[in-house]
């Protein structure tokens, strides 16, 4: 049960954490991993409350795998659209 | 089938100025011919249709059309004594106005426009006379705001817009009041049709403080274009607005629109029982005598002749409201009546200030003198439409005012003869010189700005003949109302048919 | 049900293609919403004869799979979203101003119709954040077709939606590793008022507030809205924001325990009168034409927010049914306000409100558009915004101590009088008007038309609709 609390605030911390980050900082790469930390917040906890119990929660465990894949998509996205550099009408185009 | 054509006649009657209206919305501003026969004649299938519905309520038919649409209170629309009386009246004044609004906008820009709007207008207007129950009464009062504001902004000056937006801001605010108070009534007892004596009688003593207030919400929502004191600031503004928009707005759309709204609250919603009992006539009474005088005395100093009028308006309109709030039969018939005399004269009123602005440029009062040497046949409408005003027998005038002052005598309010009388001299200190400078000061050698409308000879002639025509017609009806009052088609004789139903007398 | 899976299924299908074969044919799109508006309108009738239905998704029961429920608002929100979603596709496809015409728009908007067809048949926590991030991630690709402009307010966007998404995760966790659900109706019966409960409520809550951008978190939103192409701008005012606030609707009004509603009921209403009032007032300083309707967006969700904080404070289930013909006629006008602000800043060739001068008579139909839809949203009888307004009304007129949250609605109905008229106003000034730089196009103003339309024929089935939501419950 402890190893579990102490996973859960981690988890929460680095959700914090990466809020925190989000807020304070302005630049678009730094809140994009600021987001990031918050996700694997998230996902700690949630496989942390998955291996409370001797068999491990499956349902937990597949909505990790499936946020994992929506975070990733996010990421791939947030970068995509930080990094277009604004004045290349091409770029746009293309798009 | 007798009962299809009576549930459609009310409709019917809102439509056949309504779709006209959309049709002249789409049409070129070339298209003149086919503007102005539209325009007859949706004006005159109009007052064939009203017509109709005279003779019918004569014969004792009833006309109801109702279809759902909110949960206790549908839309209903139907034609009784009270809203018969103020069909008549707007569409009658339609057509003189269409008439003169021709004459007067011819050749100016933007005709569909004005035109599309107007008919809207006189739309949103008949269907606030034959509202049946509030909910749509509210309907037809807020569009009416809508349909008015583009006319009052018509010419699209800086001053126009600002008496727009004043106006917008004075009647949309009221609009929402009277939503309001409608909205509280309505989670009493939804919104049954209106019914002579109220029908709120039996909840009296269980909802005291609900009543008053939406009392008080609905009197400020329709004191609003009655232009009752402190809510009367948009009315001299809007006197930017064309003449013939003027003539309509202060004589019969949205001023007795108000005033209107606020004869069915007293008599159809609350009843006059109710009302005293919850002691809120005399605040409506000392409401009305206060705008009156107030009115009164800010015409007197007017120098600019529409504004003057204006301000005689909002004197004028309260007279309606303080022969309800006297809560007496004799009083109620002289508001009733004084709802059309007022209508007919103030009407005249405002064409002729229009004939003198379009035809020799005369804005000012100062530049009247001696107008009545080239326009003999506008001022003589003027001046008898002034006395009318002014109350000088045998005009209507006199016929409303007489019962109004019966009725304050009968129920013991004798202060308000005073109110009468201060008025009475007020009105005749500001129109016995316009009517002196009119007939008997010399004409100036040049007239402010003259313009070759007519033969320019005094006369049938003096100017255009679709202005000409719309005054003389007016004065002649509010002459036959003074004179015949008497008579059983007299708007005298028809409003002591409603006040005995209403009082059952 | 079927009809109601065919409804969702068939954009998302339109959406695959488009992907794969990498054409842009909006008249495809185009007939996809219309058959999808059909299936909605089957499933819409389905229900009133048959009543609520449920399915479990691959014959999963609850626990493990994934359960739709077609009731009667999720009916009613499919027809409203295809509805919405053939308005302006049409517009988009037929106006040469939509910015829209030859791009990734469509296949686009058809994602963005599917996930929220999902999103309104859902009824589970998890499933609802796939969802939201289908939705945030859609819409902001969206909102970047208008061009690099765009990029700060829609990475701003992004950025704030994928936090507020996480916020709702770890709430979703949370709740989970309490209760071990995620259906909300099996999470219904279980709730109990512990501090767990009461710290997953508020991530979920704040989570889905940035989403809906609900005052005071909806800074990002007139930015966004604003910058997006036309067409989007539309979609985006009238549905995507919606989608939260239904979740967030379900879960306040189903899961949280009593006690605690009834104390979050006082701040959500406050903060809708905030809402209505600051969302006003913005959108009568603002220079921008755009930015005055997504301001009234902000203030037109005020009084989503307000009956559904009445709705928790007094448990009165008619605040429910105000709340959501609040939502329709909302998305039904602002469809027609951006599309006709679209339309006429495109032509005059400005974004300022002050170029609108004149705008009566070079663009009558256009201004004409945005004055009806203006009107539903002051709440103008016989509007649909009216009727809306009504109903709200109703009870808080019920006994005099409710009387101060009507004064709210007042000043919320006079501010946005004050926006609405702000812009008529100007567009009868003929002193200077201002010339357009293109021949106007009539037939785009009149499909800007067409929504405003709809929100006043409102009122012909407005009875028997509120009759049917108080009888079945929503």
């Amino acid at each position: 049960m402890t190893s579990t609390l102490i996973y859960l605030c981690g988890g929460v911390s680095l959700w914090v954490l990466g809020l925190h980050a989000l807020l304070v900082h302005r630049n678009a790469l730094r809140r994009i991993m600021a987001v990031n930390v918050m996700g694997s917040g998230v996902f700690m906890v949630m496989v942390a409350l998955a291996s409370r119990d001797s068999a491990v929660d499956p349902v937990l465990q597949a909505l990790v795998v499936t946020g994992l894949v929506v975070a990733a998509s996010a990421t791939a996205f947030t970068l995509r659209l930080a990094t277009a550099d604004p004045l290349d009408e091409d770029d746009q185009e293309r798009k | 089938m007798i009962t299809a054509w009576t549930t459609l006649l009310p409709p019917a009657i809102i439509l056949s100025s309504l779709l006209p209206g959309l049709v002249i919305f789409s049409l070129r501003e070339d298209q003149v011919k086919l503007r102005i026969g539209l325009n007859l004649f949706a004006v005159i299938l109009k007052l064939c249709l009203v017509g109709v519905m005279l003779w019918g309520v004569n014969q004792g038919l009833e006309f109801r059309f109702a279809i759902g649409f909110l949960p206790g209170g549908g839309l209903v629309l139907q034609g009784d004594a009270t809203s018969l009386q103020f069909v008549t009246l707007s569409s009658v004044l339609w057509l003189a106005t269409t008439v003169y609004a021709i004459g007067y906008l011819e050749d100016s820009p933007l005709r569909s426009r004005f035109f599309g709007y107007f008919s809207l207008c006189v739309s949103a207007t008949v269907g606030l006379a034959l509202a049946g129950n509030l909910v749509t009464f509210l309907l037809f009062y807020e569009l009416l705001t809508l349909a008015t504001f583009p006319l009052v902004v018509h010419r699209g000056t800086k001053k126009a817009l600002h008496a727009g937006r004043v106006y917008l801001a004075y009647t949309l605010g009221g609009g929402a009041l009277l939503m309001m108070g409608i909205a509280l009534l309505h989670s009493i007892t939804g919104s049954p049709e209106f019914q002579a004596g109220g029908y709120l009688g039996p909840l009296l003593d269980a909802h005291k403080p609900s009543l008053i207030l939406a009392f008080a919400l609905m009197i400020s929502g329709l004191g609003v274009k009655a232009a009752l004191i402190p809510l009367h600031g948009w009315l001299p503004l809007a006197m930017v607005a064309p003449a013939p928009v003027s003539a309509l707005l202060h004589a019969v759309a949205v001023v007795k629109a108000g005033a209107f709204g606020i004869v069915r609250v007293v008599y159809d919603v609350y009843g006059v029982e109710q009302v005293q009992t919850l002691g809120l006539a005399t605040p409506l009474l000392a409401l009305a005598a206060a705008t009156i005088l107030y009115g009164s005395f800010k015409a007197l100093q007017q120098q600019e002749l529409k504004k003057r009028l204006a301000y005689s308006t909002i004197s004028q309109v309260s007279y309606i409201t303080l022969g309800v709030a006297l809560m007496g039969p004799i009083a109620a018939v002289g508001a009733l009546a004084h709802l059309v005399h007022q209508g007919l004269m103030k009407v005249t009123l405002f064409y002729c200030a229009g004939n003198f602005a379009e035809t020799l440029g005369i804005h000012r009062i100062n530049e009247m003198n001696g107008v009545g040497k080239r326009m003999p046949l506008t001022m003589a409408a003027f001046t008898l439409s002034a006395l009318g005003m002014i109350g000088v027998p045998p005009t209507a005038g006199f016929v409303s005012k007489w019962y109004l002052g019966l009725g304050a005598l009968e129920v013991g309010q004798d202060w308000v003869l005073l109110v009468l009388v201060l008025s009475g001299l007020l009105n005749a200190a500001y129109f016995l010189p316009l009517i002196y400078r009119g007939w008997f000061a010399e004409p100036p050698t040049q007239w402010p700005e003259e313009h070759a409308l007519g033969n320019g000879r005094p006369g049938l002639g003096e100017t255009h003949w679709m202005l000409l025509a719309p005054v003389l017609f007016t004065t002649l009806l509010a002459l036959l109302a003074g004179v015949l009052a008497g008579s059983e088609l007299s708007p005298l004789a028809w409003s002591q048919l409603i006040i005995n139903r209403q009082f059952g007398l | 049900m079927s009809a109601a899976l065919l409804s969702l299924l068939i954009p998302l299908l339109t959406a695959l293609i488009l992907l794969l074969v990498r054409v842009r044919a909006g008249s495809l799109v185009i007939l996809a919403n219309a058959t999808s508006l059909g299936c909605a309108a089957l499933a819409l009738h389905q229900v009133v004869i048959n009543g609520a239905q449920q399915l479990n998704l691959g014959g999963w029961e609850t626990p493990l799979g994934i359960r739709f429920e077609l009731g009667p608002l999720t009916a009613l929100l499919l027809v409203f979203t295809a509805l919405i979603h053939l308005l302006v596709a049409i517009y988009a496809q037929r106006s040469r101003h939509s910015q829209t015409r030859d791009t990734d728009f469509w296949p686009l908007s058809c994602l963005l119709h599917a996930s929220l067809g999902a999103l309104w048949l859902s009824r589970d926590l998890f499933n609802w954040y796939v969802t939201l991030e289908l939705l945030g991630l859609v819409a902001v690709a969206m909102v970047i077709l208008s061009g690099p402009r765009s990029h700060v307010p829609a990475l701003r966007y992004l950025l704030l939606s994928l936090a507020a998404s996480l916020c709702y995760l770890l709430g979703v966790a949370l709740l989970y590793g309490q209760y071990g659900v995620l259906d909300i109706r099996a999470l219904a019966g279980v709730t109990s008022n512990d501090q767990v409960t009461r710290l997953a409520l508020l991530l979920l809550t704040l989570g889905l507030m940035i989403k809906a951008a609900l005052w005071p978190l909806h800074q990002w939103l007139p930015a966004a809205h604003a910058a997006a192409p036309t067409a989007v701008s539309a979609l985006l005012s009238a549905l995507v924001v919606k989608g939260p606030l239904f979740i967030l609707w379900m879960l306040w009004d189903n899961v949280a325990p009593e006690e605690l509603a009834r104390q979050a009921g006082i701040f959500f209403a406050v903060a809708g009168i905030a809402a209505l009032v600051s969302g006003g007032l913005a959108a009568l300083r603002t220079p921008w034409i755009k930015v005055l309707v997504a301001y009234s967006t902000v203030a037109q969700l005020g009084y989503a927010l307000l009956a559904l904080g009445l709705l928790l404070y007094w448990q009165d289930a008619t605040m429910s049914i105000a709340l959501w013909l609040f939502v329709i006629a909302h998305g039904l006008a602002k469809v027609s306000m951006f599309l006709a602000a679209g339309e006429i800043q495109a032509t005059l060739g400005s974004r300022h409100v002050s170029a609108l001068k004149g705008a009566s008579q070079t663009m009558p139909i256009a201004m004409f558009a945005f004055a009806v839809a203006g009107g539903s949203l002051i709440g103008l009888p016989p509007s649909g915004g009216f009727v809306a307004k009504w109903v709200l009304l109703q009870p808080l007129f019920l006994e005099p101590a409710r009387w101060p949250w009507a004064l709210g609605v007042l000043l919320g109905t006079l501010a946005s009088a004050g926006y609405v008229f702000r812009v008529v106003a100007i567009a009868f000034d003929r002193a200077d008007p201002n010339p357009p730089d293109y021949d106007p196009d009539v037939s785009a103003q009149w499909l800007a038309m067409l929504p405003a339309l709809i929100v006043w024929a409102m009122a012909l089935i407005s009875e028997p609709l509120i009759e049917w939501f108080q009888e079945v419950g929503l």
